[in-house]
């Protein structure tokens, strides 16, 4: 019988296995708990712009209505098969990792790229958009109009109104361009709005367009923090792909390690399910109300 | 000591693979899923009850997302404290949003309103 030192340095290694742990098995384990504990505050880091979401709606559900329709439902729906479809195909290459085929792992990595490469370029077009209606908050603060002339415009705006003219209107703050209060006109005939939304859009006892358009301002701005938050994490997401690609072209990952696939999948499918909450409840909240653009 | 050459049968080793007619079968579940939303979102349920519309969208939601946890992310096949890690998060999920709202919609109830 050898002496316990000979027989260690005589035991079998996986190749890809740290001193630190007894065998694969248990290094896997390790990996996926400590992945899931990320995944959990990333849960908890998304959940605060989900209660932020939450206060608001509650508050304002006909100004986040108003928003959420202006927003595009076929760009939003089509984004999320584009989504679904890079979650099989990262799922898929995690299936090619276990079973140590190199090219079809390398295949399902390149299509989880471009699946995720579309979904931001979908979100650019989206976004360029918004802004080109001047909608997104802040970013038109640079388009202020002069002292001198910020009172007129919003003058005319007022009578305009109702009238046949198409006088463009300007935000004095000169941001967020927004006009269109309709459907919390339709919302006040019907009877719906609560003393909430009221004190929140009227200004004298009577529904104010100004006073609407900064709601529907908190809504864009949710819509943009979270939308954007998850257009990051794509990225990031964009970047350990490549990363993995490199990895995997070079034959890093057989049925014996391939963690770094699997933990990569795991943070590309959350990604995934928070897309999967954030469609319904921006893109389509207010949807049966009608009188979308 | 015991012996690490063979496969510990008994340990933390197993690791199943996820045949691919799964995968296509929670990929369908997923996109019937998205259509539904789409689907029940411009149908007016809000005349059954307020809210209902948006009761529909989370409960799909939240049915895709644990189809997308047990196959794709593998929870079904994962130690149980995994699965407990996921639950618990949740809960203080809903901890923030129920004692958020607890303060935010009873604060016209009162003299604290204006």
């Amino acid at each position: 019988m050898a002496t316990n030192v000979s027989a260690h340095e005589h035991h079998y290694h996986p190749p890809g296995l740290q001193h630190q742990f007894e065998d694969m098995g248990q290094q896997q384990e390790s990996a996926s708990i400590g992945m899931w504990m990320f995944l959990a505050q990333e849960i908890m880091f998304f959940g605060g712009l989900f209660t932020a979401y939450l206060v608001f709606r509650a508050k304002f559900p006909m100004a986040f209505a108003a928003g959420s329709n202006h927003l595009d439902i076929y760009w939003g729906t089509g984004n999320t098969v584009v989504l679904i479809v890079s979650s099989l195909t990262m799922a898929l290459a995690v299936h090619y990792a276990q079973l140590g085929k190199r090219m079809a792992q390398v295949l399902c990595i390149i299509l989880t790229m471009i699946l995720g490469a579309t979904f931001l370029g979908v979100k650019a077009v989206e976004y360029t958009a918004k802004y080109n209606e001047g909608i997104v908050p802040v970013t038109g603060l640079n388009r202020r109009t002069p002292a001198g002339e910020a009172q007129a415009p919003v003058e005319t705006a007022g009578e305009h109104k109702t009238g046949a003219t198409e006088h463009a209107y300007h935000n004095p703050k000169g941001e967020f361009q927004w006009t269109d209060a309709s459907l919390a006109k339709k919302a006040e005939d019907a009877g719906y709005l609560t003393s909430a939304e009221k004190a929140g859009y009227y200004a004298n006892g009577v529904l104010d367009a100004n006073k609407f358009r900064d709601k529907v301002r908190i809504f864009y701005w949710i819509y943009f923090a979270m939308t954007g938050l998850h257009a990051l994490h794509m990225i990031v997401g964009l970047g350990l792909m490549a990363w993995l690609l490199w990895k995997a072209w070079l034959g890093t990952y057989t049925a014996d390690y391939y963690s770094p696939v699997e933990m990569s999948g795991l943070y590309w499918h959350f990604v995934d399910i928070v897309w999967i909450f954030l469609f319904p409840l921006l893109y389509l909240l207010g949807r049966h109300f009608g009188g979308g653009h | 000591m015991a012996d690490h050459d063979k496969h510990d049968e008994h340990g933390h080793g197993e690791h199943h693979i996820v045949p691919i007619p799964l995968y296509l079968m929670v990929f369908g579940i997923l996109m019937v899923g998205t259509i539904l939303t789409v689907g029940a979102a411009v149908v007016d349920l809000d005349h059954i009850f307020p809210g209902a519309n948006t009761l529909v969208a989370l409960l799909i939601a939240t049915i895709k997302m644990t189809f997308v946890m047990l196959y794709f992310m593998h929870v079904k096949y994962s130690p149980k404290l995994i699965g407990l890690s996921i639950v618990g998060t949740f809960l203080f999920l809903a901890i923030m949003f129920a004692f958020t709202m607890q303060d935010y919609l009873t604060r016209s109830i009162g003299n604290f309103s204006n």
